[in-house]
């Protein structure tokens, strides 16, 4: 997995690409647990380029959304790939989570 | 306070732990009558998501993968790693689920006997007509019970995110039948829709679900074709 991280205003946009797995999910976690320790308080996953997503990963982000509304902050994913989107569905994620058809609005 | 032998001990209760505490009647210790097998598949998975919360396994809807295979130190988990990681290919959720299943009474009696030394169940041996042996186990402290109901009930009636482990218990007590039992008293007529969702997050819990359905429709066509002669 890729990970890019840019700041569109007060958003922190992290981009991801190729896999999240449970390999690279630590890796993921990490970030996302400095950027709440650091107050964030917009965070956005650009999960355009994301091609693979496994349990581990989800739950990485899961994690982050729930700690972000704790801390008063919102947690959105964006742009989601064919692959991600399929795996959103399967886990009822649309309902629960924060989704946007693009990054832009995900940004607005 | 005593230190526990275990070390293990010290630690919350694995996800097995929980299953198995949440599937015993709170007033009598009695397994509580669930579908057939939907225990076993639920205790099944629970070890499968207690593994892949150390980080041991990951889990998607091919495969299940052993990514680290170092012991976690908990006997409850640690053969079953080593049998992940003794088969040469990869085999799926639903393979795994089959397997650990089939022990389920050896899964059952090691969570139960872990609850036991932590001093929240006790232990009854009773003898039904001074032969047959009947073990119980009613709780000691209905503490740990009590705040998992709060807690997935407040989960369930509100509109807050899950903690990932409380989207994985969430999803094994819904996938193993338990939610009717865990939840009783609780009015969940319009919450449906969200028990619904939750219960879905976790891939390992959808499978347990669709397990303990396969396994009901196939006791079902089995009774259907016993013939009824009087």
């Amino acid at each position: 997995m890729n990970l890019r991280e840019t700041r569109s205003g007060a958003v922190t946009v992290l981009t991801l690409s190729g896999r999240l797995d449970g390999l690279s999910a630590p890796t993921l976690e990490a970030h996302t647990t400095r950027l709440v320790a650091e107050d964030a308080k917009r965070l956005v996953f650009d999960c355009s380029e994301l091609n693979y997503i496994s349990s581990a990963g989800l739950r990485v982000f899961l994690a982050t959304a729930k700690q972000m509304q704790s801390l008063g902050g919102r947690c959105g994913f964006a742009a989601l790939s064919p692959a991600t989107r399929q795996i959103f569905q399967l886990s009822c994620l649309f309902e629960l989570l924060e989704v946007h058809d693009t990054l832009a609005d995900a940004c607005a | 306070m005593p230190v526990p032998e275990n070390p293990h001990l010290a630690a919350e209760l694995t996800l097995a732990e929980d299953l198995a505490l949440l599937a015993l009647d709170d007033q009598t210790g009695k397994r509580l009558d669930l579908p057939p097998d939907a225990l076993a598949y639920g205790l099944a998975g629970a070890i499968i998501l207690d593994l892949s919360l150390a980080n041991r396994v990951d889990t998607d809807q091919q495969q299940l993968t052993v990514l680290n295979a170092t012991p976690t130190g908990d006997n409850l988990l640690d053969p079953w790693l080593k049998l992940f990681q003794s088969v040469p290919q990869p085999k799926s959720v639903a393979f795994w689920l089959r397997e650990l299943a089939l022990a389920q009474a050896t899964i059952h009696e090691a969570a139960v006997d872990r609850l036991v030394q932590r001093g929240i169940l006790r232990r009854e041996e009773r003898r039904l007509l001074w032969v047959f042996g009947v073990r119980r186990h009613p709780t000691v402290d209905g503490r740990e019970r009590i705040e998992v109901r709060t807690r997935l009930s407040q989960l369930i009636l509100g509109n807050d995110l899950p903690a990932p482990r409380d989207a994985i218990l969430l999803s094994l007590i819904h996938g193993c039948r338990l939610s009717d039992h865990v939840f009783a008293g609780l009015d969940l007529a319009t919450r449906q829709g969200r028990l619904k969702a939750l219960a879905s997050m976790d891939l390992v819990g959808r499978e347990v679900s669709a397990a303990a359905v396969i396994s009901l429709d196939v006791v079902g066509r089995a009774l259907s074709e016993v013939p009824l002669s009087f």
